[in-house]
């Protein structure tokens, strides 16, 4: 049955005319739950009037990697310069580019990564984030 | 419960309600109500992750997030913080700062700025060196005002194949806004660059963890002094008649119009006149595309290491459909506005034209206020889909300099320079 020619009759008559045969045409009230607040609104900002400007912390959104070996160095190493959000932002990547990225900040970026644990890093990368093995 | 035990429910209720009770009106009104429902589904949202294939969505697929003076914004990343602005916020010429996108390099970026201490220095190869506080800039110098907008040499990143690693952009690492502030000559004049000078660098407050000398530790970048661009830049103090928001670069930064963002130094502190090449990272090494047509290569060819670079500079023709956006269904035969923008950073935009049956047919879209060459330009185009079915909407702008719109992807390993014609399906349904 088509639902749309009736339409206009429902919204403007079923208020007195409702019968059976309407309701049947339309199909509503279907919710599914979520959590509300997920991006709570902040307060207007508290100034003084001197010559001070600030906005607060800005905020850390934690991500999960995933548990393996390795986990620990890429927690203390990767960690200093930017949050595992760089990682988990990725798609994934091939084993390669993995090993070209993490050597990348060791020689241009000068992050000191002792070298076994850089090939633990590399290795990890590898095991849960190529196209082959990445999960979530 | 389930939907069908739910909607067997539903049934029931209202039969009940029909046969013979005086609620009538309350029925009336739920059947109304049921009219603009379709498939009862959960909320469905984006993967956690997309590839190896590219994101086919005109945003990427981070999650809403709030930070300091921003209205929910895609999170990239947190720290150092980069985030996206959504596709709606482009349906104006300019992007209100609270919506404008973010991307920083290094993690210890100001979280406050006293202005009784902070000062613009304007030093190195130069007979007066300056030391400037914001009523300086603001009483000093003559303001100006352009409108420009600033895109990030990797945005659309996300759509490149096979892809490639950075920040994984949709199409709103960009921004368009009213920038007010001193003119770069007039500092540089009033600093009295000396002769023998090759290059101007500029360095805000933000700071990284990586050891000194290396480009994690601090951002730098360089224009060259024969470069006609610095003619046209401005050390911006005002963000669309408002301060800068502080992760856009409170107080100051600087607006290189026409170009890619990583030159638009960020919380702008200092101004050094160099008498060598800059040889840091950001400015030697970073940024980089391929000296070839389009900026465009291969896998293979990147690989080899022979292809010759050169340092990202001006903003590729591009044009965008924002409305409609493709996330509705529209009836067969109601007319529609198609909105979108675009811009260049090589001057003005000429022509903005749209095809609903790939590419066969284009029809010239009528453009919007003329808000200056380096500014976006709204355009739109009456259009009626007759037929049920999907659509392929596509638009192509074309710059006063004749560039137009490539519709072959572009790659290159740094993921910059996107710039193919972009297309949005639609879906039409019949209207009866």
């Amino acid at each position: 049955m088509s639902s749309s020619k009736r339409f206009a009759l429902s919204s403007v008559l079923c208020a007195f005319l409702a019968s059976t045969a309407l309701y049947a045409e339309f199909d509503a009230g279907f919710y599914a739950p979520e959590r509300a607040g997920s991006i709570r609104q902040t307060l207007p900002h508290a100034a003084g009037s001197a010559a001070s400007y600030e906005v607060g912390a800005y905020p850390l959104y934690p991500v999960n990697l995933s548990p393996g070996d390795g986990q620990s160095e890429v927690a203390s190493y990767c960690n200093t310069c930017h949050s595992p959000r760089y990682i988990t932002m990725q798609p994934p990547l091939p084993a390669d580019v993995w090993a070209a990225e993490v050597n990348k900040m060791v020689k241009s970026h000068g992050a000191s990564i002792p070298d076994d644990a850089t090939q633990k890093i590399i290795q990890y990368l590898q095991f849960h984030y190529t196209p082959e093995t990445r999960k979530k | 419960m389930t939907n069908p035990e739910r909607a067997l429910s539903r049934r029931r209720f209202l039969k009940t309600l029909g046969a013979g009770s005086s609620a009538l009106g309350l029925a009336g009104i739920l059947g109304g109500l049921d009219a603009m429902a379709q498939e009862p589904s959960a909320p469905r949202s984006f993967p956690d992750f997309i590839g190896p294939s590219a994101n086919p969505y005109w945003n990427s697929i981070g999650p809403f997030i709030t930070e300091p003076q921003k209205a929910p914004l895609i999170l990239m990343a947190d720290r150092p913080v980069q985030l996206e602005t959504p596709r709606h916020y482009f349906l104006s010429a300019f992007t209100p700062n609270e919506a404008f996108y973010v991307r920083w390099h290094l993690e210890t970026l100001p979280n406050s700025v006293d202005l009784k201490e902070w000062r613009l220095h304007v030093e190195g190869n130069v007979g007066s060196p300056l030391t400037l506080s914001l009523p300086d800039l603001l009483s000093r110098f003559k303001p100006v005002s352009i409108a420009a907008v600033n895109q990030c040499s990797g945005n659309s990143r996300s759509r490149l194949q096979p892809r490639v690693p950075g920040a994984q952009w949709g199409n709103g690492a960009m921004g368009n806004a009213l920038w007010t502030g001193a003119q770069l000559r007039e500092i540089l004049d009033a600093a009295k660059v000396k002769t023998g000078s090759v290059q101007v660098q500029f360095e805000g407050l933000d700071r990284g963890k990586g050891p000194e000398g290396y480009g994690s530790n601090r951002f730098m970048k360089s224009l060259d002094l024969n470069d006609p661009i610095l003619e046209e830049c401005i050390v911006a103090y005002s963000m669309n008649g408002e301060p800068l928001p502080m992760l856009n670069g409170f107080p100051v930064r600087l607006v290189v119009p026409g170009y890619f963002a990583t030159y638009w130094v960020k919380c702008l502190s200092w101004i050094r006149v160099l008498d060598k090449p800059d040889d840091n990272f950001w400015t030697k090494s970073a940024y980089r595309i391929p000296d070839t047509p389009g900026g465009t290569t291969t896998p293979e060819d990147a690989k080899t290491g022979k292809v010759k670079t050169i340092p990202i500079a001006k903003m590729p023709v591009r044009s965008f459909l924002i409305s409609p956006d493709g996330t509705g269904k529209i009836p067969a035969g109601l007319p529609l506005r198609l909105r979108g923008i675009a811009f260049s950073g090589y001057g003005g935009i000429k022509k903005v034209e749209v095809s609903a049956d790939r590419g066969a047919n284009w029809l010239d879209a009528h453009l919007g206020e003329d808000l200056g060459p380096y500014s976006f330009r709204t355009w739109e185009l009456a259009w009626t889909p007759k037929r049920p079915g999907k659509y392929e909407l596509q638009v192509r702008a074309t710059d006063e300099k004749g560039h137009t719109q490539p519709d072959e992807p572009v790659w290159n390993p740094g993921g910059y320079l996107w710039n193919r014609i972009e297309r949005q399906e639609i879906t039409v349904g019949s209207a009866a």
